[in-house]
């Protein structure tokens, strides 16, 4: 009942106050605006931000970079279903099947469906949030070390396998790729130099998002260059037709499954959202009887992806707040805006400023409520982005792809990583490989292989200490089944296991 | 021959002698004039300031901090660039390919120092550049969780570690040569005791590491865990340094807990290109140095728990600093049979 009133109490402050309001609709908006932008991205809209949050009260800096996390992560939508070209890594997977939906005419659907599964993956991840941070957080960073969070890199990366390409071999093959790319660079336990044949940009490793812009957006305008050159190009029908309440109802238990998996890894520091996208993608895949379907333009892949990254937006926030422990690139961020007011995220923050944590609760709660009014005129509007012939649409996308992979570092190397990515993903994705599977092993990879090291160290380089942690343990045999699973599938029974994505 | 007659000549020990509670009052720079015109109409644009490391972090806030002094004091904008990778080496391999215009800065901390120890091809900041102003300096401690009950100080803590036999575990950053693997091998080889290392790149994992109970112990810089501290959190069992700072009179130091070697500061700084026309190195070393005083910057320095030991140096004392840190470094590094080029 304190939960509640608190938050009541919280949202009579934030909407009493005619700049908080102002504030509140300029993030919506920003957040959903960079969010759509390929190559620019809520990082670049918060980091633009960032200094002129000195200028606002610390309730309304934090309000102001909370509602654009939520709207953000939802804003990449729109182009990967329209384009192909997740906003950030976090909407990749909804473009497995959101842009065959497109292809297929199915734009508005696709579109409908993120809008509503992103409001409602934000807004129950924000209940628990309001709820039970304190209590969540300690539970996520005692349960969860470095040898728990490799079990689920590796539960991951078997399913992800298992699910993602023409067959089982180029399943892993795709994978392994992703996993030999992020071994470029530094090791991250000793600092040693690999693969980097001296070149010293090389040594900061492959970043993901130049790779994910190379693999998904430029070979897509390779694809659909060869079909205009060869003459089978097809311009995708424009479409407005929301998904039906009904349809949305037949894919409840794929709801609930993503919000729950994707509030678990946003919870967890480091991990976040995109992890939280692959993995509900992956599940969803795992779990349904029509397996064939995804990658084609089924709606459900749609659905889990985007109720998962927006579940993990309000449990990010419980390492944040409650620890201080940032998850990703926006929450840093939110870090430097506290400091900026002399706070730091913490404990003592609960103590110290209840009114601006309640303020901050309430503010994601409705701006994950209102990416379904603002989404719907948003998509409404922008799905006639579609009109735009592909001449002039094409030479627009790689100009903005090229300015988003220099952003990230402002490193020309990583321009060079895009393009070298789009014409090896062009002939990829002819041949049944599965480009989301290199990207995910890349991904994963960096993340898997500091927790290995970690975990390790920890375990004094004995493998049986992994056996002794049930979660670990746990999510481990879960990892081993996927991989027998998919090895019977593939070999002992007569249908095949895997199915072709939208890469494929 | 041991490390620490290698180091008994390194004077890293300067930063003791000026030990705590400077008030800006007398902040180091205030002797400066309170303006300077750059000779030819310089700048006359924005400067660019390369940042080795993402903007969340302590060298993104201080870049952040000291861009903006600059920029309150003198009215020319910085824009940061920032470089992270690769330990520091792709912001500085970025840098050394900008011309020497003194329109383009560099923030860097001592791991550019200790690079060049390693490794002499790599640039060194007393010499390939030109130290504008080190802006923080400061000392490396070892915590513990308030709540801990299976030891409760240094004493206790070194005793139940080596019962342990060399299970016992601490997060710090040890990547091959670093001041934080450095440090714990002047520890270890003190005390006697074996602990595990575990390396953790970044901050949040870091601290979550000894919050969650996933390690024993943490080695980190005051102004990182100040959050941790304030809230009751951690608590320092060990000040790696000679004398205990006021703020931290409590905790034993290297002196008290009977370890005797040098201890290894962490530094941040900036620095112009060696080669930059003189004129503009001056009015450079004038904002940056004068900036150090402003008010915010001071301001921020205190909220990191940056002025417990003195954090100014200016061209001279920053060379030094470098110079006497490589030396120190490349010493260690051939004690600990490392391959130094």
């Amino acid at each position: 009942m304190d939960a509640f009133n608190n938050f009541l109490a919280g949202t009579v402050t934030l909407f009493s106050d005619p700049v908080g309001i102002l504030i509140f609709f300029g993030g919506v908006v920003g957040g959903m605006l960079f969010g759509a932008i390929p190559g620019v991205s809520m990082l670049t809209l918060a980091a633009i931000l960032l200094p002129f949050t000195a200028h606002l009260s610390p309730e309304h800096g934090i309000m102001l970079f909370s509602v654009i996390y939520c709207t953000g992560v939802y804003g990449g939508a729109i182009t990967a279903i329209l384009f192909n070209i997740p906003g950030a890594p976090e909407n990749a997977p909804t473009a497995f099947d959101g842009y065959p939906m497109t292809l297929n005419g199915e734009a508005g659907k696709a579109v409908g469906a993120a809008v509503m599964c992103s409001a409602i993956g934000g807004v129950a991840s924000c209940i628990v949030m309001m709820a039970a941070t304190a209590a969540i957080a300690d539970w996520a960073i005692s349960a969860f070390g470095p040898p728990e969070i490799f079990a689920l890199v590796f539960f991951g990366l078997a399913v992800a396998a298992s699910v993602g390409a023409k067959s089982f071999w180029k399943g892993w093959l795709s994978i392994m790729a992703g996993l030999m790319v992020a071994v470029v660079g530094l090791d991250p336990v000793g600092g040693i130099e690999r693969y980097n044949f001296d070149m010293p940009y090389l040594a900061a490793g492959i970043h993901f998002i130049p790779t994910i812009l190379g693999f998904f957006a430029v070979s897509e305008i390779f694809v659909q260059a060869e079909k205009k050159a060869t003459g089978s190009y097809k311009a995708p029908k424009l479409s407005v037709d929301f998904p039906t309440f009904k349809e949305l109802w037949q894919h409840k238990i794929a709801v609930i499954r993503s919000a729950i998996i994707g509030f678990f890894c946003g919870v967890l520091p480091g991990i976040g959202a995109t992890l939280a996208a692959f993995m509900g993608y992956n599940e969803a895949v795992r779990w349904s009887k029509d397996r064939e379907g995804f990658g084609k333009g089924k709606i459900e892949g749609v659905i889990s992806s985007e109720t998962a990254n927006n579940a993990a937006t309000g449990a990010a926030m419980i390492p944040l707040l409650a620890l201080g422990l940032p998850g990703g690139a926006l929450t840093a961020m939110m870090v430097g805006v506290f400091q900026m007011h002399d706070m730091e995220p913490g404990p003592l923050v609960f103590l110290n400023s209840p009114d601006l944590v309640w303020v901050v609760f309430a503010a994601m709660f409705f701006a994950n409520l209102s990416i379904l009014l603002v989404g719907f005129l948003e998509a409404k509007t922008i799905v006639n982005l579609l009109r735009i012939p592909f001449q002039y649409l094409a030479p627009l996308i790689l100009l903005l792809a090229t300015v988003g992979a220099y952003a990230v570092r402002g490193l020309t190397i990583d321009v060079v990583v895009m393009f070298v990515a789009g014409v090896a993903g062009f002939f990829l994705r002819r041949s049944g490989y599965s480009v989301a599977g290199i990207v995910l092993g890349l991904i994963l990879g960096k993340i898997g292989e500091q927790t290995f090291a970690q975990a390790m160290q920890m375990l004094h380089f004995e493998f049986t200490g992994f056996f002794e942690r049930p979660i670990a343990l746990g999510l481990l045999i879960a990892g081993f089944i996927t991989i027998l699973a998919s090895i019977y599938g593939a070999f002992f029974k007569k249908v095949p296991v895997s199915t072709p994505t939208a890469d494929g | 021959m041991t490390i620490k007659k290698h180091l008994l000549n390194t004077t890293v020990a300067l930063a003791m002698s000026a030990m705590a509670g400077h008030a800006a009052a007398e902040c180091a720079s205030d002797s400066l004039p309170a303006s300077m015109e750059g000779a030819g109409g310089y700048p006359e644009r924005a400067l660019t300031m390369i940042v080795p490391y993402g903007p969340a972090g302590g060298s993104g806030q201080v870049a952040q901090a000291m861009a903006e002094a600059v920029t309150g004091l003198t009215d020319v904008s910085i824009n940061r660039d920032h470089k992270p990778g690769g330990s520091g080496t792709v912001g500085m391999t970025a840098y050394m390919a900008t011309p020497a215009d003194g329109y383009t800065v560099l923030e860097h901390i001592d791991d550019a120092a200790s690079a060049h120890a390693l490794d002499s091809s790599k640039p060194n900041p007393a010499e390939d550049l030109i130290p504008l102003v080190t802006s923080q300096i400061t000392f490396s401690q070892i915590y513990i969780r308030e709540d801990e009950d299976r030891f409760t100080d240094w004493a206790s803590f070194v005793e139940w570690v080596k019962a342990q036999d060399g299970k016992a575990t601490i997060a710090n950053v040890s990547k091959e040569g670093s001041m934080e693997r450095v440090t714990m091998k002047f520890i270890t080889d003190a005390t006697g005791m074996q602990i595990q290392q575990i390396s953790f790149d970044k901050g949040a994992p870091r601290y979550g590491a000894l919050a969650g109970g996933q390690v024993d112990a943490l080695f980190e810089q005051p102004g990182d865990v100040r959050k941790f501290l304030d809230a009751g959190k951690f608590k320092p069992i060990l000040t790696i340094l000679k004398e205990s700072p006021d703020a931290f009179a409590d905790v034993p130091n290297l002196t008290d807990a009977g370890l005797d070697f040098e201890p290894l500061l962490r530094f941040r700084g900036f620095y112009v290109k060696a080669g930059t026309p003189e004129d503009r190195v001056k009015w450079l070393q004038w904002a940056f140095q004068k900036a150090y005083c402003q008010e915010d910057y001071q301001a921020y320095n205190e909220s990191k728990f940056m002025t417990l030991i003195e954090s100014f140096r200016d061209t001279d004392g920053s060379k030094d600093l470098i110079t006497e840190t490589v030396a120190q470094y490349r010493d260690v590094y051939k004690e600990m049979g490392l391959e130094v080029k």
